[in-house]
């Protein structure tokens, strides 16, 4: 929905008479029509997940001695795929409010699984922390006696809130898309009767849905915003060497925006290929988004360098025993890693035509995720291993139980997605169809008005 | 192409609906009363609760929205239904195509 146009002409019927009916099939095929790969699917995620609480039983019964954890590494794998997580949680919600808001016409096939990730990872991500607690009852105890001026419960109320402007983000454009599956006699039909809310794409109705979602889509940028700046604080507001940082908020919101779009380029080349859309998902796309990686990737390069510099010039002690750590010492093949997958790589596959076709974008978004994952490990792990005391370095080395529990994380937002699919489609109907009807004159028009009035229709005086 | 025919809402969905838009009243309202709760034991413990306030201001104004929104467009959605539907009757939106 466009921010400029408040009414929308009447747009018919709640099926397109622009898509195809073939469209129409192709876009709602994985709800209508499953068939046992789903099932299969979803079988095999379940299993997995399972398999990892399974692991996870043993750190219930005997605590995190199971885990990899330490004195005085304190956080490990959980803290690491907290923060990774909610930082792919951005991928969505933002991305996709800021194209809306930016009224990018390329954003149509884009913005719905984009916001399905952040829903989807949020939830994952947030609950890291209660693995991490050892006894996760006691998360129980922030309920009666929490403390608000701890970072910890910053983040309780911005995830939270988060997780609820995105949810609520992403389900009132699914509104219309829901009535046509209920239309349609798509099953269960309870369920899309009770979703659909009488939606009857009556001009009423588009003029109620539309302004609130450009109430959300004002809402939810700051919201997003803040998020992974008050994940920063949980490491910045400590006196940790390499956390205690003024430009740890930007360098993590640049990050997670940066590994939310590497993500969701994975997803989108993924389903492209899974649900045949390649006609909705065009090279175009890929291309817009590649571009905006590249940017994140320069961008995270220079907050990088900029964060790393400042450390090595200051030449204080304990700031350069995480430095060492990091570049020559225990971690320098994931601190280099890092380096390679989150510059070297993009940089190279994103800035050349040759190599900016989609199995290039697909490793260079890999990569990125990969690296992402790498920057969190190396921000949380070398600067507890050499805390400011006068003790010998430590090392993290995660458990099986750890390392479980990952997977079983990767394969819950499979999971999520596969779900999600199954009910819903994954690129909005109803907004290709306001795009084929309504979005190439207007965007003729606000072009037109970019351009310098002629001179007969300029205001009387600026002539003169 | 063919036009699916507009399926009507049944009472007990209806029903579902209004109780689901006042299980988030319930939720926002739990959630506010819970930062409340925060805030007044900061300020019992003398414990910063100059922190509390300021996280209180915006986080309980978000909740509050994001329960607001939701509720204009149920209700907005419901209102805007054509009549005859809304109240079950006729044929929806192919009534308010002719």
């Amino acid at each position: 929905m466009s921010a400029e146009h408040t009414v929308r002409p009447e747009l018919g019927p709640t099926v397109s008479h622009d898509l195809s009916e073939r469209d129409i099939d192709v876009l709602l095929a994985s709800v209508e029509q499953p068939g046992s790969a789903f099932r299969v699917v979803t079988t095999v995620l379940v299993l997995i997940i399972l398999g990892a609480w399974v692991l996870f039983s043993r750190q219930i019964l005997y605590g995190l001695g199971v885990t990899g954890l330490n004195q005085p590494v304190g956080w490990g794998f959980y803290i690491v795929n907290f923060v990774f997580f909610i930082g792919i949680s951005h991928a969505g919600t933002l991305i996709s409010a800021i194209l809306r808001l930016s009224n990018a016409e390329w954003r149509r096939p884009i913005t719905r699984m984009a916001e399905v990730i952040t829903v989807v990872v949020l939830a994952i991500g947030a609950f890291h922390p209660v693995l991490d607690l050892g006894r996760p009852e006691r998360m129980l105890n922030i309920f009666t006696a929490g403390r608000l001026q701890s970072p910890l419960l910053w983040d309780v109320s911005s995830i939270s809130a988060y997780f609820m402007a995105s949810t609520v983000y992403l389900y009132m454009p699914l509104i219309p898309d829901i009535a046509l599956l209920r239309d349609r006699g798509a099953r269960p039909r309870w369920l899309y009767s009770f979703m659909a809310w009488n939606w009857q794409n009556t001009p009423r109705q588009r003029e109620v849905l539309e302004r609130a979602s450009n109430i959300m889509m004002i809402l939810v940028i700051p919201i997003a915003v803040s998020v992974h700046t008050v994940i920063s604080y949980i490491f910045a507001m400590t006196l940790q060497p390499g956390w205690h940082s003024t430009i740890f908020g930007p360098y993590f919101v640049v990050g997670a925006i940066f590994s939310g779009i590497a993500a969701l380029m994975v997803v989108m080349i993924v389903l492209r290929k899974v649900f045949h859309l390649e006609r909705f998902l065009k090279e175009i796309h890929f291309a817009h988004l590649s571009k905006l990686l590249l940017v994140m990737s320069l961008l995270w390069f220079y907050f990088t360098f900029s964060e790393f510099l400042t450390a090595f010039f200051g030449n204080e002690p304990a700031e350069i025993r995480v430095f060492f750590y990091k570049f020559t010492g225990p971690y320098a093949i994931p601190f280099w890693g890092m380096v390679v997958c989150n510059f070297l790589i993009p940089v190279v596959l994103l800035s050349f035509r040759r190599t900016r076709t989609i199995p290039g974008i697909m490793v260079a978004s890999i990569a990125i995720v990969i690296g992402m994952w790498l920057e969190r490990l190396n921000i949380v792990v070398p600067s507890l291993a050499n805390p400011r005391l006068a003790l010998p370095s430590g090392f993290y080395i995660p458990s099986l139980v750890e390392w479980g529990m990952f997977v079983g994380g990767l394969a819950t937002f499979a999971l999520g997605f596969v779900v999600f699919a199954r009910f819903f489609p994954l690129i909005s109907v109803w907004e290709l169809r306001e795009g084929q009807e309504t979005a190439v004159s207007e965007t003729a028009e606000r072009v037109a008005s970019y351009l310098p009035d002629r001179l007969e229709n300029a205001p009387t005086g600026e002539t003169t | 192409m063919t036009e699916p025919r507009f399926q009507e809402t049944p009472p007990w969905i209806a029903a579902l609906q209004v109780v689901s838009v006042a299980a988030i009243w319930v939720f926002v309202i739990g959630i506010s009363i819970w930062i409340i709760h925060l805030m007044r034991l900061s300020q019992t413990l003398h414990d910063v609760p100059s922190a509390s306030v300021g996280i209180s201001i915006v986080a309980i104004p978000v909740f509050l929205t994001g329960a607001s929104v939701l509720t204009y467009v149920f209700v907005g959605l419901r209102r805007g239904a054509t009549p005859s539907t809304a109240e079950g009757r006729g044929e929806g939106r192919g009534a308010e195509q002719e």
